[in-house]
């Protein structure tokens, strides 16, 4: 029964619909999607194509207007498991500004697994191990609205991680940080995955995604292409169809084609292409 | 006639008043000529965003001087005539708007300068017109049911139609997709050369600014780095990993490529990009 054990650790999107109270278009349709534990699957598609209702979709936030969201074995849509859901999905936003309630760093990753109603010691333990893998233990008494941005996104994670997912969703959370707080959010993102959990990040740079297992596009709501990054990202006239900036390195090579020189295997970054230069 | 905007030794701080914050502007001389576009970009908290509103009058600055043409910018009324002149864009402006329909929304700015009648009209309507949002579609419709692109730009034709020679914008392409980004990445080229307007754009990512800009100004704890054009930023090997920034990776290959001697015409045009590599692979091809 290898299919069912699988289930059991995987978010299963099975012909989801969802369409927002008073909107008559769908955000999102008819979307099949199994997101795995251990892997990362960026998620991108032009402003309004139903990456941010996706996400929400995937720890119950949104629940299914037709077709169903099953994480790790438990049905979104079942109020009973909602809570439980929400243990094991944990997501992170795009402004920590508005995710934050504690006073101090500490009270602030605590206030998860209080509410799960954990023993104090349990609580402790918890708070202790999400700074040190996010690796902001010196940040433990300080105040989380006089951080950077950047530290209050860390917190932010810290926060999600002390309730233990299974995934984690961030919905584009790199995208207010500055190059060198985008870095460690992903460097954080790639040791989780490493741990096992799975990560969905919803992100506009194309750059981020060509870290990722998987590639999914969305454009209307609906699933426009998917793959890995060099299956997705490297045809720059495609990229663009579906609104997306191409990488600087697929249109160059494009270009070269243009010029007689077929650049072998599809390039995403600086390094694969002046490897072909080079070669 | 557009007029070059200058500072000189400009400092700043913002007051104490019990929280741990330092000067956040020391010493900044620049100056930016009429059809420059400047990219103004350093990591969060580096000053940049108090730079753009020193650099449009909003605040003064606390030592040093603020020129517009030959004129110093000092005293209350020389600081609120040149406001008329240099105008900022803040980040997320779209937040702002608030009126029923589209053409209000533009028409507030110049209302507020004045403006009445037909140039009032012919303003809101070219300023619609630039940034790529006719009013015949528009006019009546509320700015709430525009995309995110099309509000922001509605939010810059708001200040367009207040015809700035500087224009200056917080992080204007944050938030938007490729689609905004190049509409609004044109608009802005297509008022700078209507008006040969000068626009300062403030970032902390340089990518979006990177084809659109003509020098590049890097900030750190309140200070100007440097100013430098695309070629010089790629020549002098800017350290931008140790500012919390990184060149998009446009930048990066043309930067691989001018450190290996490959020349290439201009490093922000992709045709111009392939057209060096091709030469050194067939050179080296013809090696062999």
């Amino acid at each position: 029964m290898g299919t069912m054990d699988a289930s059991e650790v995987s978010i299963e999107v099975r012909d989801l619909f969802y369409t927002y109270p008073g909107s008559e278009a769908p955000a999102v349709r008819g979307v099949d999607l199994v997101l795995e534990p251990g892997k990362t699957c960026a998620l991108l598609g032009r402003n309004g194509s139903g990456k941010s209702t996706l996400a929400r979709c995937l720890n119950g936030l949104l629940l299914p207007g037709a077709g169903s969201v099953t994480a790790c074995g438990l049905d979104t849509a079942d109020p009973s498991s909602a809570i439980e859901v929400s243990r094991r999905v944990a997501m992170v936003f795009q402004n920590p500004d508005t995710q934050i309630v504690g006073s101090t760093v500490e009270e602030e990753v605590a206030f998860g697994p209080e509410n799960l109603g954990l023993p104090q010691p349990e609580i402790r333990s918890r708070v202790d191990e999400a700074l040190e893998l996010v690796g902001i233990t010196d940040l433990l008494k300080r105040q989380p609205l006089r951080l950077s941005q950047g530290q209050k996104q860390m917190v932010a994670i810290a926060g999600a991680i002390a309730m233990k997912p299974h995934f984690l969703v961030s919905d584009e959370s790199t995208s207010m940080l500055d190059h060198a707080a985008r870095l460690r959010i992903l460097e954080l993102f790639e040791k989780l995955r490493a741990g096992g959990m799975g990560i969905v990040h919803v992100t506009h740079f194309l750059e981020e995604a060509t870290l990722a297992d998987s590639v999914v596009v969305l454009e209307q709501g609906a699933i426009a292409a998917r793959g890995t990054p060099r299956e997705t990202l490297g045809d720059p006239e495609k990229v663009r169809s579906l609104g997306l900036d191409p990488l600087a390195v697929t249109v160059v090579a494009y270009e070269l084609e243009k010029l007689g020189h077929a650049v072998t295997g599809d390039v995403l970054t600086v390094k694969e292409l002046l490897s072909w230069l080079y070669a | 006639m557009a007029l070059r905007l200058r500072l000189e030794d400009v400092s700043f701080a913002y007051p104490l008043g019990g929280r741990d914050e330092a000067a956040a502007l020391s010493g900044v001389s620049m100056s930016v000529e009429p059809g420059d576009v400047l990219c103004l970009a350093g990591p969060n908290g580096s000053g940049k965003s108090t730079l753009a509103q020193v650099c449009t009058g909003l605040l003064p600055p606390a030592s040093g001087a603020l020129y517009y043409g030959e004129r110093r910018i000092e005293g209350r009324s020389a600081l609120l005539q040149f406001r008329r002149s240099a105008v900022l864009l803040f980040q997320n402006p779209e937040d702002q708007l608030f009126a029923d329909t589209v053409a209000k929304d533009i028409a507030f700015g110049p209302r507020n300068h004045g403006l009445r009648g037909d140039e009032l009209t012919r303003r809101v309507r070219d300023s619609a017109t630039l940034v790529g949002l006719p009013l015949d579609e528009l006019e009546g419709r509320s700015p709430f049911s525009l995309s995110g692109g099309e509000q922001r730009r509605a939010a810059l034709a708001g200040v367009l139609a207040l015809e700035p020679e500087v224009l200056v914008l917080d992080e204007p392409f944050i938030g938007l997709d490729y689609e905004g980004r190049t509409g609004l990445a044109e608009a802005l080229l297509r008022y700078r050369d209507e008006r040969e307007a000068s626009i300062v754009i403030v970032t902390h990512d340089l990518s979006n600014a990177w084809s659109l800009s003509t020098r590049f100004g890097l900030i750190a704890d309140g200070k100007l780095l440097s100013l430098q054009t695309r070629d010089e930023m790629l020549a002098a090997d800017a350290d931008l990993t140790s500012l919390g920034m990184q060149l998009p990776q446009w930048g990066a290959l043309a930067r691989e490529l001018v450190r290996a001697g490959i020349s290439v015409a201009d490093p922000a045009d992709p045709r111009s990009l392939a057209g060096a590599m091709a030469k050194r692979k067939e050179a080296a091809g013809a090696g062999d």
